[in-house]
């Protein structure tokens, strides 16, 4: 019967066919030992693919990642954090400072000269002084001028614009070899308490049409500020550093990445990190100077972005791209281009392929300036499940694997693996509105903090692997301030804060004052296990010390948009994942309560106002970190946030990883891979090789 | 005929308008913007925010939004946000990485349930019968990734081959044999794991389609004039038991471009549906309602499809 003889004989085809290629395929084993390229290859899993591998428009980690080793900026951050040459082999920062020359005020020193004598006075006083001399170098009158500038004023929707005439008064420029936001004040003994206060720079601008006078003070603040700090920076390019194609990289590169940056067109989002760059000179094929408008510390840290070659990505060589393409050339632009796709830097990994959703290849740089690293391929592969992940490590198709917290304990003690561990750049909290009642008391606050056994959460909901944080610094950098210590769990101790802040337990139980229970609603969003935990802790924790609290699980978007964003909240539980620099700016200074930005718990505190502006302008790293002890300290202080915890992260490499160094005579020496101040651990990567069996290394000194 | 291909052409249009208005505005209704539109970035400000709400279009009315993706659909112009990618060769691309696993689904789902459902019809209530309910019911309720982790670890610690990705990672054979064998093996879990929920239900219904002939007239005819057993149930029994899976055939049509998120996910295979779950989790409309529409499309022509089939093998309808 041929029916029945094919129901059976098709399936029966079919298993055989897929089961016998199970013959052709090689175990992990035999992968290796049939190819011991695999030594030389480094393969790594990531969650999600690159989106774009161009360091000045990509956002995303698994793309920052590829474009760490494929391109490289002109600094970047050594083993202790401190920065170091890269593709510029040094740098110096110097300040231009300048002042209008004040018609109105009598010098205190001097009484009342002209520019020309004021200048030469000042140089010498200036020279002289212990405090200052060794710092200028240059003192120099710069003449009066006019000119008319075009300003648009008011309010975005009934925007108009004005003409300025301006008249600006005679300027001395002071030229420092170091940055000195206190500079000013070391002339104030020369020139008087108020000479700067009393310049008046809305007399010399006249406006047409006429604005109100304080919307023209604003403006002629602007215009002309009785005082300037233009910090300068000049990179000193090595002369050996080559792209992937051969091209040498100059100035005119480092100046093409900025101007790309800034480009409207590019949507690029590191913009407002150079918003304050005043422009970019080249001052020889190897040296470039960057003016700043505006004091701005973390600017330095900026550069460590990767440089774009720009015999490939100006404008004409993307019309040509364009042209053979066959698109508009004037819609297609750097984001269009398919350098983004493929792209070519200066790093130690040369780009080879990328198969969407399935892996990056690199190989490694031959002309690298710093000499071509040990590994010879370099894969991400994109998994994007963990357990998968976990069985492509074990199996050896995968060199690292980052641990879940509850594997920790179990993977850190096979030998088969050696394992790092260090805390994230990031941490846990819980903020409140400080706004509304009961949150603009910081006894409440403070009580409320003290009521939770964070601890107990590390312990059982990270399984141990996390810290306590007691601030917003990230906790292996000096800013951070070892010193204060975080808050006790006692919840004794919270009650008599209440109590202390008016707050009595009624007869239901339930803390009371003038009548009104203490009530609240605690919100996060749905999604995070961890955060929705949190908020049961919590819940749990209040309610026993007599605080009636609503929790509500919020879908990600809403919870942003419409509470958040809205600063229509009491209490919330998020986390914030932070950079190394310690500009606090968005998120804690009083100028950003507003709706729509960061400080929305509405921390306002002039003292905190004050240093966070002073750690922006800082450019000595010893002065910055003690202002950044005292910025902490204040924060702690008034807890507007819970300040929870940091995760600890572990990182698995296979055993036989090690560092390989060769030095000029070509003896080699092997070194363990130890992990960096930061807890890192790839620091060395250049260096990294996998060896055939165990390694055993020359015994240290 | 010809009126009813007409007729059916022009509602299907008229659905597939619906469709189209209807799933750009969930879409836009739904809270979330694209990803690159990060608000909780301390490095955004507003200004950016606002600049790249515009580059997508975001800022114009939603009817004004919706003319301008449609004409840019049809053009082919139409790029993903994610990466700037035309969102057509992507689609492309993923759907060629997701036809294998298909089509060898699909081809273990119907070799599969017909002999199982068929043995258990004729076989009602035997041990047989009861056994391949128990494991059908087992196997519905079994979740997806359960089970494929479950396979997963049996196949890498007993077996120590790879199973993850399309081939094996890192091998480099000339041999096209080598090659052809090592892809089909990568195929071999994902699209049992697709088609063990596909093979449990269908041998249901082909089980109780089989059962109902069965019992009909015409069947105890045949046997009565001495027909052999087989003879009666492959020839009679199944042509007609056949009719309804005629219908089921047409609106597979859709699995082509649906893939499967959770199989394609776990095992890291670049196919349709992992691009499409990424794509909604970076809220990248360009491709979340391109393959909407796609998918739309294909449902429209499978229904068509099965009302043609159904005409082909039942000369009782007429259209």
């Amino acid at each position: 019967m041929t029916i029945k003889r094919f129901l059976i004989i098709a399936p029966a085809v079919v298993s055989l066919v897929l089961l016998l290629s199970y013959f052709w395929v090689p175990t992990y084993e035999e992968q290796t030992r049939g190819n011991p390229q695999r030594l030389e290859q480094f393969i790594t899993a990531s969650i999600g693919d690159a989106t774009i591998l161009n360091p000045i428009l990509s956002a995303n980690s698994a793309s920052s990642q590829i474009e760490g080793l494929v391109f490289e900026g002109l600094i970047d951050r050594d083993e202790n954090l401190q920065y170091r040459g890269r593709v510029a082999e040094r740098w110096r920062i110097s300040e231009q400072a300048y002042f209008y020359v004040n018609d109105n005020a009598a010098t205190l020193k001097w009484g009342a000269l002209d520019g020309t004598e004021l200048r030469s006075n000042l140089e010498s006083a200036l020279k002289a002084d212990p405090d200052t001399g060794p710092f200028v170098t240059a003192v120099e009158l710069l003449p009066a001028a006019s000119y008319s500038v075009t300003r648009s004023i008011g309010r975005a929707d009934q925007q108009r614009t004005v003409t300025l005439k301006v008249q600006a008064p005679q300027r001395i420029r002071i030229t420092l070899n170091r940055v000195d936001q206190l500079f000013f004040e070391h002339l104030l003994p020369y020139l008087g308490p108020d000479y700067f206060e009393t310049f008046n720079a809305p007399a010399r601008i006249t406006a047409e049409p006429e604005p109100a006078p304080e919307q023209l003070a604003a403006l002629a603040r602007e215009i002309l500020p009785a005082t300037t700090h233009n910090p300068v920076l000049d990179f000193f390019l090595r002369t050996n550093v080559r792209f992937h194609d051969g091209q040498p990289l100059t100035a005119e590169d480092v100046k093409f990445t900025y101007e790309a940056i800034v480009n409207p067109d590019n949507l690029s989002p590191r913009i407002p990190d150079y918003e304050p760059v005043k422009q970019v000179e080249i001052i020889d094929p190897h040296t470039v100077r960057i003016t700043y408008k505006r004091l701005y510390s973390p600017a330095i840290g900026t550069w460590a972005m990767g440089i774009l070659p720009k015999h490939l990505l100006d404008e004409a060589a993307l019309a040509r791209e364009a042209q053979e393409s066959g698109q508009d050339p004037a819609q297609f632009g750097l984001r269009q281009s398919s350098f983004n796709r493929r792209p070519v830097g200066c790093g130690p990994f040369v780009f080879q392929t990328w198969k969407s959703d399935q892996y990056i290849r690199l190989a490694r740089f031959e002309d690298y300036w710093e000499g071509p690293a040990n590994y010879h391929t370099y894969v991400m592969r994109i998994i994007p499940d963990m357990l998968t992940q976990e069985m492509e490590f074990y199996a050896g198709t995968v060199d690292d694997y980052s641990v879940q917290p509850h594997q920790v304990e179990r993977l850190s003690r096979d030998d088969r693996f050696q394992h790092f561990s260090g805390a994230a750049f990031g941490y846990s909290y819980i903020g409140y509105n400080m706004r509304r009642p009961p949150f603009d008391d910081v006894k409440v606050r403070r009580a409320l903090g003290m009521a939770i056994d964070t601890q107990k959460i590390i312990d059982f909901m990270l399984y141990g692997q996390g810290e306590r944080i007691t601030g917003p610094f990230v906790k292996q950098t000096d800013y951070y301030n070892h010193a204060i210590t975080p808050l006790p769990y006692d919840p004794q101790g919270a009650l008599s804060l209440l109590e202390e802040a008016g707050w009595r337990k009624a007869s239901d139980g339930y803390l009371q004052k003038e009548g009104k229970r203490l009530a609240f609603t605690l919100i996060t969003n749905n999604g995070n296990p961890l955060r929705k935990a949190i908020m049961a802790i919590a819940q749990d924790a209040w309610k026993k010390i007599g605080v009636q609290v609503e929790t509500d699980l919020l879908e990600w978007s809403v919870f942003i948009q419409k509470r958040v964003n809205e600063l229509d909240f009491d209490a919330l539980i998020l986390g914030w994942s932070m950079g190394i620099d310690p500009d606090l700016f968005q998120i804690w200074h009083s100028s950003q309560t507003g709706k729509f930005q960061l400080n929305f718990v509405g921390y306002a505190d002039p003292v905190s106002d004050d240093l966070i502006l002073k750690i922006r302008r800082e450019y000595d790293l010893d002065r910055q970190v003690a202002y950044c002890h005292q910025l902490h300290e204040r924060i702690a202080a008034a807890q507007p946030y819970t300040f929870l915890y940091v995760n600890r992260w572990t990182g698995l490499l296979d055993k036989r990883i090690v560092r390989r160094i060769t030095n000029a005579s070509g003896k080699t020496t092997l070194l363990p891979i130890v992990p960096t101040k930061t807890g890192g651990y790839t620091f060395h990567f250049n260096q990294w090789i996998k060896l055939s069996g165990p390694p055993s290394f020359a015994a240290e000194g | 005929m010809l009126s009813y291909l007409g007729r059916s052409a022009v509602q299907k249009l008229v659905t597939l308008f619906f469709v189209s208005v209807i799933s750009f505005l969930i879409i836009h209704l739904a809270p979330g913007e694209p990803s690159q539109i990060d608000p909780l970035n301390p490095k955004f400000t507003p200004e950016i925010v606002e600049r790249m709400r515009k580059e997508f279009h975001l800022d114009k009315p939603l009817y004004t939004q919706y003319l301008l993706f449609y004409r840019d659909l049809f053009t082919g112009r139409i790029v993903s946000w994610k990466d700037n990618q035309p969102v057509l060769g992507k689609i492309w691309e993923r759907f060629l990485n997701s036809l294998p696993l298909f089509i060898v689904g699909t081809l273990l789902t119907w070799t599969f349930s017909f002999p199982v459902g068929i043995r258990s019809a004729i076989h009602r209530d035997g041990i047989y019968d009861k056994s391949t309910t128990l494991l059908s019911y087992l196997l519905i309720s079994i979740p997806g990734f359960f089970f494929a982790y479950i396979m997963i670890i049996l196949v890498v610690t007993r077996l120590h081959v790879p199973v993850i990705g399309m081939e094996t990672f890192g091998v480099t054979s000339s041999s096209p044999l080598v090659h052809f064998m090592d892809r089909t093996w990568h195929l071999v879990l994902p699209s049992i794991l697709g088609a063990t929920g596909g093979i449990a239900v269908l041998s249901r219904y082909v089980r109780s389609q089989m059962l109902e002939i069965i019992g009909q007239d015409y069947v105890r005819t045949a046997r009565a004039k001495g027909l052999s057993t087989e003879t009666v149930y492959y020839k009679h029994a199944l042509r007609n038991a056949l009719l309804p899976f005629v219908t089921m055939f047409g609106l597979i049509l859709p699995g082509l471009i649906g893939g499967s998120v959770i199989i394609e996910s776990i095992f890291s295979w670049p196919g349709m549906g992992r691009m499409a779950y990424e794509a909604i989790l970076a809220r990248d409309y360009p491709i979340i309602l391109t393959v909407n529409f796609i998918t739309a499309v294909l449902v429209l022509l499978g229904t068509l499809v099965s009302d043609l089939l159904y005409m082909v093998v039942d000369p009782r309808i007429k259209l």
